[in-house]
């Protein structure tokens, strides 16, 4: 065994993601720079792999360190785990060394018994440790998959126990194989202290990005919502709230809480994605990650993240991926528009691609409007065999009820039809006659018939820019005309041979996805 | 008996071609069609669709139908075919889908594992629609389509699990699945989709 099994995340952690998981490495780099994040400990991945072989001696030989571990949680919050007056509630969660957001297990609001929600009720309100409790069983009963044990330990055990199993969950090892990410190794398990968006009007819980993750304007951005935990928020079950209405209601977090982002932002040198929890009027932050991004952030971001010194040219072109590009140079519903518009309905993405059209509710009149040439989208409260003639005609198809199984999305896709499928009862009276969008990507519709477009990388500034910064640090330099070799495509075999061939200069019809594969190959740094 | 057979098969699908309505009822019923077009049941065309009369027709040959059945039955074969079907609808979106993206049907393995849970459904349902065919007999040819589907789907030709507009497993399926839920006095609301 290289390391200790269980470091404390205290800002003094020193081990790599490898070793904390991105998760406790990245609150052991918060804490380290004195921004507010509960007090937490990590099991480390190395734990995490001996356990997928071997169990229950695995979690035994580590039991005292965790059992110390939480001895220092309890010093430094001022509070005890299983028993009041001022009982601690620890959350377990999972933390690969590569983040592989919702793939794996968390458990909040562990640690309950009668005497600790006793405690917690008179420490906060009655409702309050009930709504937290509950919380707790209907999140254990779903993940350990089995009724919560009366012993807050049992219920650490279990939980630990669980969130290491769900490395191999069928959902992760899918995740990986995705995004060809290594299925060997294990997950790190992250211990934090509690804190509550839940316990009263002047809490909440949301996450914030220190740039605009889908246009890529450098703004903030990001949703909470006032008196929750952060699990519903990442649910999508309920309505969030734009960062702004933040603002307006706690202006001193709210400025707390971007100026941590964009701290964040300058010491990873990257966009940040922060999970927040506000607990009467107090921020804690629980964890940061770098920020899933669209393909027009990714370029856009990388240029602002340079022209902030930031980053250096050839990190500049690391950070967008050749399949950015040639996303980027499909037709597409840009960010930006699709911001512009109203949402409408959301629904469960069943058949990719985007299409707009006027809104029919009823199959006959849907066929009759196709017929005089009208583009038609049709909603349903749900669809069966004999709507099909209707589906047929239709460019994008829209359900009130129904999973990604149900009939709509099965045919939807068989047909090739943009389709958002489950956007609740109701829908189809509002959308009816209007003209929409159905994004069967996202899972929206939205007011208006949204035009789809595409980058250039002749017209399209941000690439413009790019390929000059590309020409600077590529050994390849690509350009649109000139009198070079020419390079039939931009593959990496024919890259490979052109460089091979001792060329410097060639003319490709994509000179930037010629140049970042050049880049690619040569491993420039 | 056939008034009725052609009716709702035309009422399942909608809008139907002779040829179709001829393929899916396993037999041509050029007379009983005329009949119904002649009475004003049946709206003809470059396909046939019910008029407002032929879905009030309908309605009471179905309901004359159900009067005779034992609702026990009908109520204990839905019951299994409830249980069957999540698999089948799930069976069918891993076809279309593997890892959330198109499946490009290039892992054999995974396709055929597929195809291997499409055989177990299979078997399962069997039973039930000739336990149903013993209350309502006219429901034995979805056994018959399920089987020429599933037939077509071994020979290779897999555009026979889920494409509409032909007999395909989905389409049978899922049209088995409505007269089930008409059978049984239950809607698609209180049903799933």
């Amino acid at each position: 065994m290289s390391t200790r099994p269980v470091i404390l995340l205290d800002g003094d952690a020193s081990s790599p993601p490898e070793v904390l998981g991105h998760k406790g490495h990245g609150i052991d780099m918060m804490r380290r720079n004195g921004l507010p994040v509960p007090p937490a400990f990590c099991i480390t991945a190395e734990v995490g792999a001996r356990y997928r072989a071997e169990r229950e001696a695995t979690v035994n030989a580590i039991w005292d360190d965790v059992l110390a571990g939480m001895r220092t949680l309890e010093a430094a919050t001022s509070r005890t785990f299983g028993r009041g007056p001022h009982p601690l509630l620890v959350s377990v969660r999972s933390g690969a060394a590569v983040s592989m957001p919702g793939m794996m297990d968390t458990l909040l609001d562990l640690g309950f018994s009668d005497d600790v929600e006793k405690g917690l009720a008179a420490e906060g309100s009655a409702e309050f440790a009930r709504d937290s409790r509950r919380r707790f069983t209907e999140s254990y009963q779903r993940i350990v998959t089995g009724p919560a044990p009366d012993d807050p330990y049992q219920q650490l055990r279990a939980a630990i126990e669980s969130v290491f199993a769900s490395w191999d969950s069928p959902r992760a090892v899918a995740y990986r194989a995705h995004h060809g990410l290594d299925d060997r190794g294990g997950t790190a398990v992250v211990v934090q202290a509690m804190v509550f968006g839940n316990i009263n009007a002047n809490s909440g819980a949301g996450v914030v990005f220190s740039r605009n993750p889908m246009t890529g304007a450098n703004e903030e951005f990001g949703e909470w919502l006032p008196g929750s935990q952060g699990d519903d928020v990442v649910s999508g079950t309920v309505d969030v709230q734009p960062i702004a209405t933040l603002r307006s209601r706690q202006p001193g977090v709210y400025d707390q809480l971007i100026s941590a982002a964009s701290l964040l932002e300058r010491l990873s040198a990257d966009v940040q994605e922060v999970e927040f929890t506000i607990q009467d009027g107090a921020l804690w932050l629980l964890q940061k990650r770098a920020a899933k991004r669209s393909a027009q952030a990714a370029v856009r971001l990388a240029l602002q993240l340079l022209d902030d010194g930031l980053i250096d040219e050839a990190e500049t072109l690391r950070r967008v991926a050749p399949a950015h590009v040639e996303a980027l140079l499909q037709p597409s519903l840009q960010p930006e528009t699709r911001m512009a518009a109203q949402l409408l309905a959301t629904g469960l993405p069943a058949g990719p691609g985007v299409a707009s059209g006027r809104a029919y509710t009823e199959v006959d009149a849907a066929i009759e409007a196709a017929d005089r040439g009208e583009d038609v989208i049709l909603v349903r409260n749900h669809t069966s065999p004999d709507d099909i003639h209707g589906m047929l005609v239709a460019r994008g198809i829209v359900t009130e009820t129904g999973g990604a199984t149900s009939h709509a999305a099965v045919v939807s896709r068989e047909l090739g039809r943009a389709a958002v499928v489950g956007c609740g009862s109701g829908v189809a009276e509002s959308l009816a006659g209007k003209v929409v969008t159905v994004d069967g990507n996202q899972g929206e519709v939205r007011e208006g018939s949204l035009q789809l477009s595409a980058w250039s990388e002749d017209n399209t500034p941000e690439l413009r820019e790019l390929a000059g910064i590309a020409r600077r640090v590529s050994p390849l330099r690509a350009h649109a005309r000139g009198d070079y070799p020419r390079l039939d495509r931009h593959t990496e075999a024919e890259v490979r041979s052109a460089m091979a061939s001792g060329h410097s200069d060639v003319v490709s019809a994509s000179p930037l996805l010629a140049m970042l594969a050049a880049i690619r190959l040569s491993g420039v740094s | 008996m056939t008034e009725l057979a052609v009716l709702q098969a035309v009422r399942l699908k909608g809008r139907v071609s002779r040829d179709d309505l001829a393929a899916t009822l396993g037999g041509d019923f050029v007379d009983v069609v005329d009949r119904l077009v002649g009475s004003g049941l049946l709206l003809d065309g470059p396909t046939l669709r019910l008029s407002p009369e032929g879905r009030g027709r309908l309605e009471g040959l179905l309901a004359d139908e159900r009067s005779h059945v034992d609702t026990a039955i009908v109520l204990a074969a839905y019951d299994e075919f409830r249980s069957v079907n999540a698999e089948f609808k799930a069976l069918v979106t891993d076809w279309q889908l593997k890892d959330g993206q198109p499946n490009t049907h290039e892992d054999v393995g995974y396709d055929a594992a597929v195809l291997t849970s499409l055989d177990d459904v299979h078997r399962r349902v069997t039973p039930t629609i000739a336990a149903l065919a013993t209350q309502l007999p006219r429901l034995s040819r979805y056994s018959v389509k399920l089987q020429t589907a599933l037939d077509n789907i071994h020979a290779g030709e897999t555009m026979w699990l889920a494409r509409p507009l032909i007999d395909s497993y989905h389409t049978v399926w899922f049209e088995l699945h409505e007269e089930l839920i008409l059978a049984a006095g239950r809607t698609r609301e209180t049903d799933d989709a």
